[in-house]
């Protein structure tokens, strides 16, 4: 039985491979045998002419002992699932013959494909990041986990050395610091900038060598050497205007001048997204072990030397670490990871979580690629003629499947490379969308790259294969199913086909989708227009703002202390400065101060009252009251336009006190203002002046503090002001009933009391232009003042909306596709039930029935679909609209069932054709047809 | 001409493994091999012989290579493989047992039952 297997076997796999061979040895046998035969006829008296003749007659069909013998071959299925080249070109045929179904299962198989592939490769540019650098994957980070603390420990200035000398298995170690500091060029303006202050050695690991000039070199470390900086390729043609003498060039890096000694290719980012780089003077000398300054340590491994090598050797040198040092290091283990996920480590379930936001663009494509079915089936029901002929004629049913799926294949190809151009096109706009709306201006890593990676395109070629059977196999098994019951009929026409239940699913989950989508799409809309038109009582358009920031390190020639008390008062003296100089400026005329300013985020907290009357408490937040917060300056309100409504202001002697940060448990109480929403959700509209709050939990989602942390101290409310915009954005809608007034507690700094610190500098004409001014002014008080996000007050929603507008977009185009697929899908429907039906039509209308009572009957099961399907939209809408909005005004009732009344209208347009050829049949026209 | 006997299609596999087993054969030399050593009384339709050469071949039972006729033109010559040997001795057996299980039947007297 086995060498029966393996005969077969060989057999099988000789036909395969030699199939044109074996045709031609069997046409050749076959020939012989005629030959042989006529030769025999003509020994027995016939003529030759004759002879032939009775000899092929005698023999039968060739084409059919061909056939039969492939099958005796056991070649017949693989006969039947060939994949032949004429189908493919029949395929591009039938594109051509039917643009409609071209178009429109093209277009959204394309934006299915586009959206999968360009998600696709985001996802996996996160989780298996390539670093772009000659050798890149085997670049490594090394880090000191604190294993009783559980954090990395940074301060590793002492180790970087021990496994400089050490390490066998890592080589050429560097290591860095990212800072940001101003560059202040010729004209005296300053703009931070992202600086990696870097081991001259880290250039050479990184082989990349220098657009002009030199990379850094071990010289440049020492102390006393000319401080030398290289630049990056971007901020060489932006900053510097390409300049080709750029080298030599001094600039001032905050209050140091710098000499410009290289520029670095496009694309060189290295570390993560840095554009300078000054040499790290490392003297270790200088500090005791586990101080010193925060490092980042990285390297390559050694020619032969895998990842596990490294570790072991970390291990063994963590582990003599730990006795030779025990106060310090015995808790610290050193560990070696791929350099990428020192940045960005998403892993375990982390990566799962991301690789998971494929599948419901994965559900996306299958929706499509079912309604694209849908229209290739009713195409496919006009050809049935033709499939029912190729049937008698012998072919089998999987032969004739993998016709239709060959069809659906090419459609799916064609689509496949537009949406994958369009993802290649895109990525990069999506990206800055990304850093836009989740970095808040920050950049991607320098290896995230614009490009799809080979896994993208292989995984968008696995998207058109799945998309094909469902498009294309299918419609054909059903199409041929019906095809044997035909046969017995002996008809080529005739209604063997019907939309049957899987299609009904399809049409009424695509009508429900046409009615939803623009329905989202008005909400995100909405939100949009609600953070736009945002009235805060103030002319938000007329202050500018912006963030402050100031370098850490004291400035050369100071005392060298590094406290924190010592830099919050250089800060506010250095503010107290600069807001001395700006007041001094003509058209200023009025400052703000505070760790944030109206309509920008304010995080949220939970707060007490004390006894006496209170409001209920929201029993989302059952732990306490739900409020924002901030810190501001005494002169705030009045420069915000905000009148004290009740009580008093704040004082200059308010904040003498250091207060510490409102909320930690050691923070000293002290006056706060609130505001209307304030009094009104948490007071419950009593007088608020003389009642005492005290925090929660620092952020509203912590629970109540514990049985034995101490409670923060109370805070004495002295005053009340209107609502100035504490919450705009994300939180419009989330408060109870989409009212955007949310109730704020102002807490009382001294000017530059409080850092990073925001600044609102009202100025007269267009605030914009004040900028550079502002820069020179910053720059001129202190070079280490960093400024960053300057614009007018009213933009500061800006990433936000841009984000909105985004989704808004996204969701139009989604509507649009679902939408024309929608009325592709009930044209079809419509049109071939018309077509299936011509006879009866003429029949009743030949018997005297009246056009309505047929178009009754003809379309009432499709015009049911569609009705279903706009109930279950109408419905999905309901549900959205109830969280975001609340309980309904009838006006809103009104406005829905108008909208899924107007949606009806809009898919029973796809009727009108259909409508008009029913109406249209001349009952003599009909009988006479096959239908 | 002996009458056409309808070949059951199992038995034309068996015919065509005993006319093989004689010599080496080609398609058409099959043919008349088994018209031949059948007397006449059993005739093959000309080309339904090939699928069932074909089969035979798949199977592992006989051989094919390509040689010369005798009239000096290309034909492909089937052989019986040793596992062919021993399906031939097989079937035959189980076909002589049939056949006189039939005959035994066939031969029941009345005073028999």
């Amino acid at each position: 039985m086995i060498s029966g297997m393996i005969a077969r076997g060989r057999s099988l796999w000789r036909g395969m491979r030699r199939r044109d061979a074996v045709e031609l040895e069997m046409s050749e046998e076959f020939k012989l045998h005629e030959e042989l035969r006529a030769e025999d006829h003509v020994r027995r008296g016939l003529s030759p002419a004759e002879a032939r003749r009775q000899a092929r007659l005698e023999f039968g069909s060739a084409e059919r002992y061909k056939d039969e013998a492939r099958h005796s071959r056991g070649l017949r299925r693989l006969d039947e699932l060939r994949f032949s080249w004429l189908d493919f070109k029949l395929g591009f045929r039938m594109l051509a013959r039917y643009p409609g179904l071209t178009l429109v299962g093209g277009l959204a198989m394309a934006f299915a494909i586009w959206v999968g592939a360009s998600t696709f490769e985001l996802a996996t540019q996160i989780i298996r990041p390539s670093i772009p650098l000659p050798d890149g994957d085997r670049i490594v980070a090394i880090q000191n986990w604190d294993a009783a603390a559980s954090r990395i420990e940074p301060h590793v200035l002492h180790d970087f050395e021990s496994w400089r000398t050490e390490l066998k298995s890592v080589r050429e170690l560097g290591a860095y610091r990212a800072l940001e500091r101003n560059l202040i060029t010729g004209e005296g303006r300053g703009e931070p900038v992202e600086v990696a202050e870097i081991t001259p050695s880290s250039f050479k690991l990184t082989r990349v060598p220098p657009l002009m000039g030199r990379t850094l070199v071990e010289g440049d470390e020492r102390p006393g050497s000319t401080p030398v900086v290289v630049i990056g390729h971007d901020v060489w043609q932006r900053r510097f205007a390409g300049d080709p003498d750029v080298v030599g060039r001094t600039v001032r890096l905050a209050s140091s001048p710098v000499t410009i000694v290289g520029v670095m290719p496009a694309g060189f980012e290295f570390p993560v997204a840095q554009s300078f780089w000054v040499p790290l003077r490392l003297n270790v000398l200088e500090h005791p072990r586990r101080e010193g300054p925060a490092l980042r340590v990285f390297g390559r491994l050694a020619p032969g030397a895998s990842m596990a090598d490294a570790q072991a050797e970390l291990t063994a040198l963590g582990k003599r670490a730990a006795v030779d040092f025990r106060d310090t290091h015995e808790h610290l283990r050193p560990v070696v990871i791929p350099y990428a996920k020192s940045v960005v480590n998403v892993t375990g379930w982390r990566s799962v979580g991301v690789m998971s936001v494929n599948l419901p663009l994965v559900l996306l494509l299958i929706l499509i690629c079912g309604n694209v079915a849908l229209l290739m089936f009713a195409r496919a029901a006009t050809r049935e003629s033709e499939i029912v002929v190729r049937t008698a004629l012998g072919a089998g049913r999987a032969r004739i499947i993998m016709q239709l799926f060959t069809e659906a294949l090419v459609l799916g190809s064609v689509a496949a490379v537009a949406g994958l151009a369009a993802a290649g096109a895109g990525i990069r706009w999506v990206m800055t969308i990304v850093e836009a709306e989740f970095l808040e201006g920050g950049r991607l890593p320098f290896w995230f790259q614009d490009q799809l990676s080979p896994a993208t395109i292989a995984y968008a070629a696995l998207l058109t294969v799945l998309g094909a059977v469902i498009a294309g196999v299918v419609p054909a098994l059903k199409v041929t199913r019906a095809v044997g019951a035909q046969l017995r009929r002996a008809t080529a026409g005739g209604g063997g086909l019907r939309f049957g239940g899987v299609w009904t699913a399809i049409i009424v989950a695509q009508v429900a989708v046409t009615v939803a989508f623009p329905a989202v799409a008005f909400f995100v809309r909405r939100d949009a227009t609600q953070i736009e038109n945002t009235d805060v009582g103030f002319a938000t358009r007329e202050f500018l703002s912006l963030r402050l920031e100031m370098d850490r390190d004291p400035p050369p020639g100071a005392p060298a202390d590094t406290s924190r008390a010592a830099f919050a008062a250089r800060f506010r003296t250095t503010y107290q400065e600069l807001a001395r100089r700006i007041a001094a400026e003509p058209g200023v005329t009025q400052i703000a101060f505070g760790d944030r300013l109206p309509l920008m985020y304010h995080p949220h907290r939970l707060v007490l009252l004390d006894d006496g009357g209170a409001a209920p408490i929201d029993q989302r937040w059952p732990a306490g009251y739900r409020i924002t917060a901030a810190s501001v300056a005494p002169d705030f309100f009045e420069a915000v336009n905000a009148p004290i409504l009740s009580g008093r202001g704040f004082r200059a002697s308010d904040h003498a006190v250091e207060r510490g940060e409102p909320g930690s448990p050691d923070a000293l109480g002290g006056p706060v203002i609130v505001n209307e929403s304030f009094v009104r959700l948490v007071v419950g509209g009593r007088n608020p002046i003389g009642r005492r709050v005290r925090y929660v939990a620092l952020e509203e989602w912590d629970g109540p503090l514990g049985a034995d942390a101490k409670p923060g101290p109370w805070y004495e409310i002295v005053g009340t002001v209107r609502d100035l915009g504490t919450a705009v954005g994300a939180d419009v809608g989330q408060a109870a009933g989409g009212d955007p007034k949310v109730a704020a507690v102002y807490h009382v700094v001294a000017p530059g009391g409080v850092y990073p610190a925001h600044m609102g500098i009202r100025v007269a004409g267009d605030p914009t232009a004040f900028g550079p001014r502002l820069r020179a002014i910053a720059t001129a008080t202190d070079p280490t003042l960093r400024l960053y996000n300057i614009r007018p007050l009213s933009d500061v929603m800006e990433s936000e909306l841009e984000f909105l507008d985004f989704w808004f977009r996204m969701l139009l185009l989604v509507s649009s596709i679902a939408l024309i697929l929608s009325l592709a899908g009930i044209y079809a429907v419509m049109a071939f039930t018309v077509a299936r039906r011509t006879r009866e039509i003429g029949v009743r209308i030949a018997l005297g029935a009246t056009p309505r009572s047929v178009l009754a009957s003809i379309f009432r099961q499709p015009v049911q679909q569609v009705a279903l399907g706009v109930l279950v939209g109408a419905l999905f809408v309901v549900v959205l609209a109830r969280s975001a909005m609340g309980w309904f005004s009838p006006r809103e009732i009104v406005f829905i069932v108008s909208y899924a009344g107007a949606m009806m209208v809009v898919c029973l347009l796809a009727c009108i054709v259909p409508t008009r050829r029913a109406l249209s049949v001349e009952p003599t026209e009909a009988l006479r047809s096959e239908g | 001409m002996a009458d056409q006997a309808g070949v059951l299609p199992g038995t034309l596999d068996l015919l065509i493994l005993k006319a093989v087993s004689l010599g080496r054969l080609h398609g058409y030399g099959v043919l008349l091999r088994i018209e031949q050593i059948s007397g006449g009384a059993l005739q093959i339709q000309q080309g339904a012989l090939y699928p069932a050469l074909y089969r035979l071949e798949h199977q592992g039972l006989i051989a094919s290579e390509w040689g010369t006729s005798d009239h000096n033109r290309k034909a492909k010559y089937y052989r019986l493989t040793t596992t062919g040997r021993r399906r031939l001795g097989e079937e035959t057996a189980s076909w002589n047992r049939l056949a006189e299980a039939i005959a035994r039947s066939l031969a029941a007297t009345p005073q028999e039952i």
